[in-house]
C-alpha cells in the first residue's frame, strides 16, 4: 500500500464531517445535497482503504454498489429538488417547514 | 280443598292483573271479593280436619338441591286454621267495603289485583309448612302492602311512605334471613315442624340469638320499636288498605311468625323476656303517640302498633292463646274501626283531621253507634272482646308474680288507661259537639256501613271465643289451640281485683277525656303534645342517627371516591397525555435543518457508545 491507512482514515474522516458540515449549515437544497454526496464518498474512500489494508476485494465491490446507489439517490433527489423549485420558487430549506406537528 | 284456599285468592288476583283493566268496574270487585269469599268458604270446609297436629299438603316441590329440599307444602293445624278464618274473613268484609269506598277512584283493577296478591301473601305465611316459604309469603305482603300505601302514587310523599314502609320492614326481613339461614344450617331442613321439635338439641346462646333474629324480622312488619316508624306514615294509602294490611293482619304477621315458631322461642328465657320488654314499650309509646294525633288514621294507627305491641307482651309472657286472642279480636275491632274511620272521613267531605270533624254522630246515627263499638272494645269496655283479650294478657302478667313480670303488668294497665283515654278523646272530638269543618258532607253508601255490622258483632261477641273460666266460660281458643296450661291459675278473687282495676282504669280514661275534650277548645299545641304528635322525634332521631350519615357517606362515596378518585385519575391521565403530547409536538416543527441536527446528534451518540464500547 502507497499511502499508510492512518493518513486515508485521517483524509476520508475530514471529508465526512466536511461533508457533515455542510448539511447542517447550508440552506441551499444542492448544497445539502453535495453535503450529502461528500459524505457518502468519505464512507466509501475508507471502505476502499480498508478493502486493500486487509487485502479483501468485499469492499471494493460495496464501493461499486454504493456509486450505483448514490447516482439513483442523486438522480431522484435532484428531479425533487426541481419540482420543490416549481413549488416553491426557491430551493431554501426553509420555505419546506409546513409539516410541523 | 286446603291448596283452594291459597289458589283462589291467587287466581282471583292474577285475573285482574291481567284483564281487569278491560273489564267493567263491578265485575272487578267482584271477582275480587268473591275470590276471598270463596277461599273463605274454603277454609270452613277444612276446619274440621285442624284438629290435633293438623292437616299437612304437600303441594309439589319447589327447589331440591343436595340436602336442601324446599317443599311447597301446607300446614293447617289449629293455629293456622284460626288464622286462616279470621284473614279470609275480615278480607272478604274489607273487599266488599273497598268496591264501594273505591268506586269513584281510576285503576281499580289494579287495587284490587294488590288486594287479592295480598291475601294470597299473607295465606302463605299463615299456611305455609316451612320457613322457606314462609318468607315468600312474607316478602309478598311487603311488596303488596308497598304497592298498596303507595297507590295514589301521583302524590309524593304517598311514594315516600310506600317506600319508607317497605325498607323499614326490609331492614326486618333481613333479621329473619339471618335467622333462616342458620336454622338451615343448623338442622338442614326449614319444615317448621322439625324446626320446633329439634330446638331442644341447640345450646341456649345460639337459640337466644336466632330467637332474637326472628324477633327483629316480626318487629319489622309489626311495626314494634325500633322498626316502627313506618306504620303511621303507611296511613297515606286508601283506607281499605289501612283496614286491611296495616290493622287486621299484616301487622300481625310478626306476631303469627313468633307464635309459630314458639316452641323454639320458649326454649331461651331471655328471648321471652326481650319480647315482652319490646312489646310492652311500644305498647306504652305508641299509645302516649296517639295521645296527641290530629289524623284520625294516624291515631288508629298508634293505636294498631299499641295493640300489637300487647300481643308481643303476651307471646313475651309464654302465653300463645292470649297473643292469638288478642290478635283475633284485634283484627275484629281494628279493621271495624278503619273502615268506620273511612265512612268518618267521606262524612266529613274527605277530611282526616279530627280538629276539624266534630258533631258527626247526626250526620250518621249508624257509623256513629258501630264506631263506638270498635272504640269501646280498643278501649277494653267491660264484656267487649277488647276487655276479656287485654284482661287475659294482663293476668297472665300478673300471674307470673315476680317483680319483673309485675312490673310489665303495671305499665300494662297504665297503656290501657291511656288507651281508653285517647279511644275517648277520638269519640269526643269526631262526635261530639258541632261540626267545625268547612265541606259539605258527602253521604256513604250503605254498603259500607253493611260491611262494618259484621264486624261489630264479633266486636262484641268476640270474647265468648275465649271466655275465662271464672265467669262461667270454657277458654275455647285456648283449648283449640291445645293450651289448656296457659290459661292463668289465678284465684277467683284475683281475677275479680283484676277486673275492677282493668274496668277502674278504662273509667278513669273515659273521665279524663270527657273532663277535658267533651267541649270543643281549641288548644295551642304545647311541647309535650307535639313531642308525641311526632312519636316522639323518632323520625327525627332516625333521621340523625342513620339517614344523615348514610346521605354523607353516599356524598363521600360520589364526590369523594368517585368524583375525586376514580374521574381524577382518569381525567388526570388524559390530562398528562395532552400535555405530553403539546410538548412532544415542537419536536416535529417542520424543519428540516432541525432534522438534520439530530441526525448528527444520534450519529454522534452512535458512534461515541461503539467508541467507549471499543476502550471498555
Amino acid at each position: 500500500m502507497i499511502v499508510p491507512l492512518e493518513h486515508l482514515l485521517i483524509l476520508s474522516t475530514t471529508l465526512f464531517f466536511l461533508g457533515l458540515v455542510c448539511v447542517l449549515v447550508r440552506r441551499n437544497l444542492i448544497m445539502i445535497l453535495i453535503g450529502v454526496e461528500v459524505m457518502l464518498n468519505a464512507v466509501g474512500l475508507t471502505l476502499v482503504g480498508a478493502s486493500s489494508f486487509w487485502q479483501q476485494l468485499d469492499g471494493q465491490i460495496m464501493v461499486i454498489f454504493l456509486m450505483a446507489m448514490t447516482s439513483a439517490e442523486v438522480s431522484i433527489s435532484l428531479a425533487m429538488v426541481v419540482y420543490l423549485n416549481r413549488r416553491k420558487q426557491s430551493i431554501d430549506i426553509r420555505s419546506f417547514d409546513e409539516m410541523r406537528g | 280443598m286446603l291448596a283452594l284456599v291459597l289458589i283462589l285468592p291467587l287466581v282471583g288476583g292474577l285475573f285482574n292483573a291481567c284483564f281487569g283493566s278491560r273489564l267493567p268496574r263491578p265485575l272487578q270487585a267482584l271477582i275480587a271479593s268473591g275470590a276471598v269469599f270463596a277461599s273463605f268458604l274454603a277454609a270452613l270446609a277444612c276446619w274440621p280436619q285442624a284438629t290435633g297436629a293438623g292437616l299437612h299438603v304437600n303441594l309439589f316441590t319447589w327447589l331440591q338441591s343436595g340436602g336442601f329440599t324446599a317443599e311447597v307444602g301446607l300446614l293447617f293445624d289449629p293455629l293456622a286454621a284460626i288464622m286462616t278464618l279470621m284473614v279470609t274473613g275480615v278480607a272478604g268484609l274489607i273487599h266488599i267495603y273497598a268496591a264501594s269506598y273505591m268506586a269513584d277512584e281510576h285503576d281499580q283493577a289494579r287495587f284490587f289485583a294488590l288486594l287479592n296478591l295480598f291475601v294470597f301473601a299473607m295465606l302463605t305465611i299463615i299456611l305455609a309448612d316451612n320457613l322457606l316459604l314462609m318468607f315468600l309469603g312474607w316478602e309478598g305482603v311487603g311488596f303488596c302492602s308497598y304497592a298498596l300505601i303507595g297507590f295514589w302514587y301521583r302524590k309524593a310523599e304517598n311514594a315516600r311512605a310506600g317506600r319508607k314502609a317497605f325498607i323499614v320492614t326490609r331492614i326486618g326481613d333481613l333479621f329473619f334471613t339471618v335467622g333462616l339461614l342458620w336454622l338451615f344450617s343448623l338442622f338442614g331442613t326449614i319444615g317448621i315442624e322439625a324446626i320446633n321439635g329439634r330446638a331442644a338439641e341447640l345450646d341456649p346462646t345460639t337459640l337466644t340469638i336466632i330467637s332474637l333474629l326472628l324477633l327483629g324480622g316480626a318487629c319489622g312488619k309489626s311495626a314494634q320499636l325500633p322498626l316502627m316508624s313506618w306504620l303511621p306514615d303507611a296511613m297515606a294509602g286508601p283506607t281499605p288498605v289501612s283496614a286491611l294490611i296495616h290493622a287486621a293482619t299484616m301487622v300481625t304477621a310478626g306476631v303469627y311468625l313468633l307464635c309459630r315458631m314458639f316452641p323454639l322461642v320458649s326454649l331461651s328465657t331471655m328471648a321471652l323476656d326481650v319480647i315482652a320488654v319490646v312489646g310492652m314499650l311500644t305498647a306504652l309509646y305508641a299509645a302516649t303517640c296517639a295521645l296527641a294525633q290530629t289524623e284520625i288514621k294516624r291515631v288508629l294507627a298508634y293505636s294498631t302498633m299499641s295493640q300489637v305491641g300487647y300481643m308481643f307482651l303476651a307471646v313475651g309472657l309464654g302465653s300463645v292463646s292470649a297473643a292469638m286472642f288478642h290478635l283475633l279480636t284485634h283484627a275484629f275491632f281494628k279493621a271495624l274501626l278503619f273502615m268506620g274511620a273511612g265512612c268518618i272521613i267521606q262524612l266529613a267531605g274527605h277530611e282526616n283531621n279530627i280538629f276539624l270533624m266534630g258533631g258527626l254522630r247526626k250526620r250518621s246515627r249508624s257509623v256513629f253507634w258501630l264506631f263506638l263499638i270498635g272504640l269501646l272494645c280498643l278501649a277494653g269496655a267491660p264484656l267487649t272482646d277488647g276487655f276479656f283479650s287485654k284482661d287475659l294478657i294482663l293476668a297472665t302478667a300478673f300471674a307470673h308474680g315476680d317483680p319483673f313480670h309485675l312490673s310489665l303488668y303495671g305499665l300494662g294497665v297504665l297503656t290501657a288507661g291511656l288507651t281508653s283515654l285517647y279511644s275517648f278523646r277520638l269519640a269526643y272530638l269526631v262526635f261530639g259537639g258541632d261540626y267545625r269543618g268547612e265541606e259539605l258532607p258527602h253521604a256513604v253508601s250503605k254498603v259500607m256501613i253493611w260491611t262494618l255490622v259484621p264486624l261489630g258483632i264479633s266486636g262484641l261477641a268476640g270474647g265468648f271465643l275465649n271466655l275465662p273460666h271464672f265467669i262461667g266460660g270454657h277458654a275455647w281458643l285456648s283449648h283449640w289451640l291445645g293450651r289448656d296450661n296457659e290459661v292463668p291459675n289465678l284465684s277467683l278473687q284475683t281475677e275479680y281485683y283484676l277486673l275492677a282495676l282493668a274496668f277502674g282504669t278504662f273509667l278513669l280514661g273515659w273521665l279524663i277525656a270527657h273532663l277535658r275534650y267533651h267541649r270543643f277548645v281549641e288548644r295551642e299545641p304545647g311541647p309535650v303534645s307535639g313531642f308525641f304528635l311526632s312519636g316522639w322525634r323518632c323520625d327525627a332521631f332516625f333521621d340523625r342517627l342513620l339517614i344523615r350519615p348514610f346521605r354523607q357517606l353516599c356524598r363521600f362515596c360520589w364526590q369523594g371516591v368517585d368524583l375525586a378518585l376514580i374521574d381524577g385519575l382518569v381525567e388526570s391521565f388524559s390530562r398528562a397525555c395532552f400535555v405530553w403530547g403539546h410538548v412532544l409536538r415542537y419536536l416535529a416543527d417542520g424543519k428540516i435543518s432541525r432534522y438534520l441536527q439530530s441526525f448528527a446528534w444520534g450519529l454522534l451518540l452512535i458512534v461515541s457508545w461503539f467508541l467507549l464500547r471499543a476502550i471498555a
